[in-house]
């Protein structure tokens, strides 16, 4: 813990001044600043999950943008799943089937065909696109509400609790499962130290003998669940309907909360949160009228920001060095 | 090898068209309804016949909106008088126009379109087919410019219905704080969140209105998810009353007002447009009430019109007002029923202003 | 075959250009398969895949459209005829063609070079409410104002698809990373200005521009909208560039090899900054012509998905310019009979998107073309470098 610390000390200081920050704010005005970060972290739940699908993909070597086809289409079917069957736990398990089965599709496309991985990206989003609006039905219901729980003990902590652990939804809370298990399986684990080799320089990880392919094809396609369960988060979790082209964009924010969180699990959640908060900042400065920052500017910035990351902190934030090229046994390039 | 393959491949792909087709019907799905109405739109140039058809702006008919409404009327006033009806929805903002031509060109008796971004297309298809009568839902034309008498606009008093909906929230709330969630900010959203905000203040002056127009513009009346962190983090901040108005995201609003915990006891939402008790029954348990503008009785008022010489004006004021109260009809007391009641009777009589200027 | 960006073609079909000798006669195409009938058959090859892929996707589409109760014969004669045989229908699916065309070749241009500029959608964003506003605001100049709006709409495209190209020389960002994020920033902007600064105050609170003058807005001329020829010709002129000139052998040999190409001397970073450039040009003068020649005003729906299409429309060329315009075309028909398909038979438009997806499926996975031709030896390659590099 105290090497970590050590290694990390820069990220610590900033956690803890931002967390300080937080108290301070709660302090001052319990009422808005436990909305406002609730608001951010429900906000922060789907582009959490589809930046842990990019970042498994990633490090595994394959370029993931057809998030937001996943996204989609595991919206479709959990929705409807769920509406058709009348059972929650059928539409979740579509949904996530739906997440595995297009992750499955650009693993096997990528990896096993070569096929282009951001054609294969594009490819997915465009047939996701048309699938959802072309089969989409009004007039459906979910049976019931996704059940929400507090977390006994953690939910009684002062605001981080009360955000993250009270009265939550199932999902939010594999999300934040999701972020540290996965954070830990990259850095502590063999898996994760195969599956950085695999997307660093994959013809050593072969050389070392390890199955670069089948690695590749079955980090891909299990990144599908998250993927999945984002989608069954915005259609039975956050709302109670699917709507054509619903995840609106939010699979390209994710990309971008990828890059600004270093391809790191950690870093990519708190990204997230703090956009998140960002937007909350922005639709309270409407609500209240203070000042008009224009909502459509302030929505840029996750974009903006990223940009100036990558611009200014290139070398610093690499991507995995054989990222977006297929493996070829014995092909050196 | 290579030729074969070839072969294999067109065959199968051949023979896989040529099985779909097999017993296929012409192809001809009608949306009439009623029988006796005509099978088709061939005899439409009779005068005998009688053909609506609808254009959507870049919506769906199923949109749980105003093109659903205008649809569901259009559909309805056709059955009426023993008529063909058919849609196009439109895909690209280009093909208004031609969206339109294509009922025209069949010699429709009226033709619908449906949304402000068409007031232009619209006026221009009506100056060039005077045989064909148009109605225009949510698009105000300009008298200068407009000389033509085979066309209307259906435009609404949606700020009356919004100060309706905002006087009832204005009397019931207990935390004097309302909260709104809309979509693009475009006159008529505007227009009904102005008025809410009107409404509540002269039923509670105390009342203070915080409210929130979707920042990103493409999926504005698209993003339930933004709807409902929105309509979230009003119920956090106390407030007991949620307006949501913007098509899906503002019904995503409803559906989040909805999961609340006392939602229909101690917090309510207000749908709008439809009465969306019956669009959005995932807000049944908290929707107390719908702003709503009546597209589909105007829609079938000004189609039934249509068949006299002319609209009698380039507006045509539809009605806008409060939707049933449903389950809640026990729930809200009677005193509050009638003081909004007189309100909304006052307004209709044009005696109360709303006040909303944009 | 199977790779867009792998080799350029010799189409069947000369450009009809003349072939003006460039001042250093650039060696033949590289990468021209050897010579006799083996290049024979894989300048077909890719021909026959997409038939193939075409054929594969209408049969799929035939049973969806079975599906929907409708015979799906009557409903592609439909698309066909309303597309062109009805009064105004193929100068119509013209017109669509044009900017299809256009935001194709922004994207076979980079990809040539190696680089996926899938920034199409914000290029031709900011083109077009550029040229929008220069035209209305130069409306004095009569007809020079269609001038002045097409200069600035392909100087404000270049100057996006610029971005991207200078991130990637610069600091190494992967171009797909930065065109994501350019098109969520100029959807943002755009809305900005058309609900802000630039919203015409006579248009009663919708979200538009003012008009252009009605000197600024470009004709159609027997039936052909002037802006489908100024996009025939670029298309031509971008195959010509990339296979009889200098800068098209640099376009061609950085795409293919960029180790060899540093070595051979040739400055890789303006060669990248060049094709972003003359993409995000490309793509802004679709949006310029969208103005001038189809709205007449900006609104954020002028762009659809036309940036998006792009690809769809690369990737059927197989990055190929001269076959931007009959993919062009192609896609043009389908959006274009899509509306009178669902008049004749009440199924949902969306069916052309889905035709095209499932064809753009069946295009790009590598697999149809190796089981056609069995051919394994191929290698392939990406068509974009690596995400750091």
């Amino acid at each position: 813990m105290g090497a970590w610390v050590a290694r990390n000390k820069w990220s610590v200081t900033l956690a803890a001044i931002v967390l300080v920050a937080a108290y301070i704010f709660y302090a001052l005005s319990s009422g808005t600043a436990l909305s406002m970060y609730k608001y951010a972290w429900s906000y922060a739940v789907p582009l959490v999950l589809c930046a842990l699908v990019g970042v498994v993909g990633e490090r595994s070597g394959v370029v993931n943008i057809g998030i937001e086809g996943q996204l989609l289409v595991s919206a479709f079917a959990g929705f409807f799943g769920a509406a058709y069957s009348g059972s929650l736990l059928v539409g979740m398990l579509s949904g996530i089937g739906c997440g595995l089965i297009l992750g499955g599709f650009l693993a096997w496309t990528t990896v096993k065909w070569q096929m282009d991985q951001i054609i294969a990206g594009v490819v997915l989003n465009i047939v996701a696109t048309g699938i959802t609006s072309f089969y989409y039905k009004p007039g459906q219901v979910l049976p019931a509400l996704m059940p929400h729980v507090s977390i006994p003990g953690l939910s009684s902590i002062p605001l981080i609790g009360e955000v993250f652990f009270k009265g939550t939804g199932v999902i939010a809370l594999v999300a934040i499962v999701a972020v540290v298990v996965i954070h830990i399986g990259l850095f502590r684990t063999r898996w994760g130290l195969r599956t950085r080799a695999i997307g660093e320089y994959p013809s050593a990880a072969d050389t070392a003998g390890i199955n670069v392919i089948r690695m590749r094809l079955v980090n891909v396609t299990l990144a599908g669940v998250l993927a999945g369960l984002a989608g069954v988060y915005l259609s039975m979790d956050s709302t109670s309907s699917f709507e054509r082209g619903m995840s609106a964009g939010r699979g390209f924010l994710a990309l971008a909360i990828m890059i600004f969180g270093a391809w790191r699990p950690l870093r990519a959640a708190a990204a997230a949160l703090f956009f998140g908060f960002v937007t909350a900042t922005a639709s309270q400065l409407q609500t209240e009228q203070i000042i008009n920052v224009a909502p459509q500017l302030v929505g840029t910035l996750p974009y903006v920001m990223t940009l100036v990351v990558l611009a200014v902190a290139a070398g610093k934030v690499r991507a995995p060095g054989a990222v977006g090229q297929p493996f070829v046994k014995g092909d050196k390039s | 090898m290579k030729a074969k393959r070839y072969l294999v491949a067109g065959t199968a792909a051949a023979l896989a068209i040529g099985l779909s087709a097999c017993g296929g019907s012409t192809g001809n799905s009608s949306s009439g309804g009623a029988s006796g109405a005509p099978a088709d739109d061939s005899q439409c140039s009779q005068t005998t016949v009688f053909c609506v058809g609808l254009v959507t702006d870049t919506g769906k008919v199923d949109d749980k909106s105003f093109n659903q409404s205008a649809h569901e009327g259009a559909k309805k006033a056709a059955a009426a008088s023993n008529g063909y009806y058919k849609y196009i929805e439109t895909q690209d903002a280009k093909d208004y126009a031609a969206n339109i031509k294509q009922f025209t060109d069949k010699h429709y008796d009226v033709v619908i379109t449906v949304g402000f971004m068409m007031t232009d297309a619209t006026a221009a298809a009506a100056a060039a087919n005077s045989t064909t009568k148009f109605i225009g839902v949510d698009q105000a034309f300009d008298k200068t410019k407009v000389t033509v008498k085979n066309v209307t606009g259906l435009l609404f008093p949606e700020d009356q219905a919004g100060y309706g909906a905002g006087y009832l929230a204005g009397l019931m709330t207990k935390t004097n704080k309302l909260g709104q969630v809309l979509g693009l900010e475009i006159p008529p959203v505007q227009k009904y969140a102005k008025g809410f905000e009107a409404g509540a203040k002269a039923a509670n002056p105390a009342v203070t209105v915080s409210t929130v127009y979707h920042p990103a513009g493409d999926n504005a009346f698209n993003d339930p998810t933004w709807g409902a962190a929105e309509a979230k983090k009003a119920l956090d901040q106390g407030a007991d009353f949620v307006f949501g108005a913007g098509g899906n995201t503002g019904n995503g609003a409803l559906q989040e007002v909805a999961k609340a915990s006392g939602a229909g006891d101690t917090v309510f939402c207000i749908g709008v447009d439809t009465d969306q008790w019956d669009t959005v029954p995932a807000a049944q348990k908290c929707l107390i009430t719908s702003a709503t503008k009546l597209i589909s009785a105007g829609v079938t008022d000004l189609v039934e019109k249509s068949k006299d010489n002319d609209f009698g004006g380039l507006v045509s004021m539809g009605k806008a007002g409060l939707a049933p109260y449903h389950a809640f009809d026990a729930k809200v007391p009677d005193t509050v029923k009638s003081k909004v009641s007189d309100i909304v009777k006052q307004m209709e009589a044009g005696t109360l202003k709303t006040g909303v200027t944009l | 075959m199977p790779h867009p960006s792998a080799r350029p073609e010799r189409e069947p079909a000369e450009p009809v250009t003349p072939p003006a000798p460039p001042d250093s006669p650039a060696p033949g195409g590289p990468g021209d398969g050897p010579g006799g009938l083996l290049a024979a058959i894989f300048r077909y090859q890719s021909v026959v895949v997409i038939l193939v892929a075409l054929l594969g996707a209408m049969a799929i589409g035939a049973a969806l459209i079975r599906y929907q109760g409708v015979n799906p014969w009557y409903a592609y004669e439909t698309i066909f005829k309303q597309a062109l045989f009805t009064s105004d229908g193929l100068t119509r699916t013209l017109a669509k063609t044009t900017p299809l065309i256009l935001t194709g070749l922004a994207v076979v241009l980079p990809l040539r070079v190696g680089l996926f500029n899938i920034g199409g959608q914000g290029q031709f964003l900011l083109g077009a409410i550029a040229a929008a506003w220069a035209a209305y605001q130069t409306s004095a100049l009569g007809v020079l104002a269609i001038v002045v709006g097409v200069v600035v709409g392909i100087l404000f495209g270049a100057m996006v698809g610029s971005i991207a190209a200078i991130l990637k020389t610069w600091r190494g960002v992967h171009e797909v990373i930065t065109t994501i994020m350019l098109n969520n920033i100029a959807a943002g902007i755009v809305w900005w200005l058309v609900t802000g600064p630039f919203q015409a105050p006579n248009a009663g609170g919708i979200p538009q521009t003012h008009e252009i003058g009605e000197a600024a807005r470009i004709p159609t001329v027997a039936g052909i909208p002037l802006g489908f020829g100024v996009a025939v010709v670029l298309a031509l002129v971008c195959a010509w560039m990339l296979k009889r000139t200098t800068l098209g052998f640099r376009f061609d040999t950085v795409g293919k090899n960029r180790h060899a190409a540093g070595y051979a001397g040739i400055p890789i970073n303006r060669v990248i900054l060049l094709a972003m450039v003359f993409a995000g040009g490309l793509a802004g003068l679709a949006g310029a012509l969208e103005v001038h020649g189809v709205m007449h005003h900006f609104e954020p729906a002028i762009a659809g998905t036309l940036g998006f299409d792009g690809i769809t429309i690369a990737l059927l060329a197989r990055s190929n310019p001269l076959w931007t315009i009959p993919a062009g075309f192609l896609v043009g028909i389908l959006r274009t009979g899509a509306a009178g398909l669902q008049f004749a038979t009440g199924i949902a438009p969306e069916i052309v998107d889905l035709l095209l997806a499932i064809t753009l499926l069946l295009v790009s996975i590598p697999v149809l073309g190796r089981w056609i031709f069995r051919s394994r030896a191929h290698k392939v390659s990406a068509a974009s470098t690596s995400w750091g590099s």
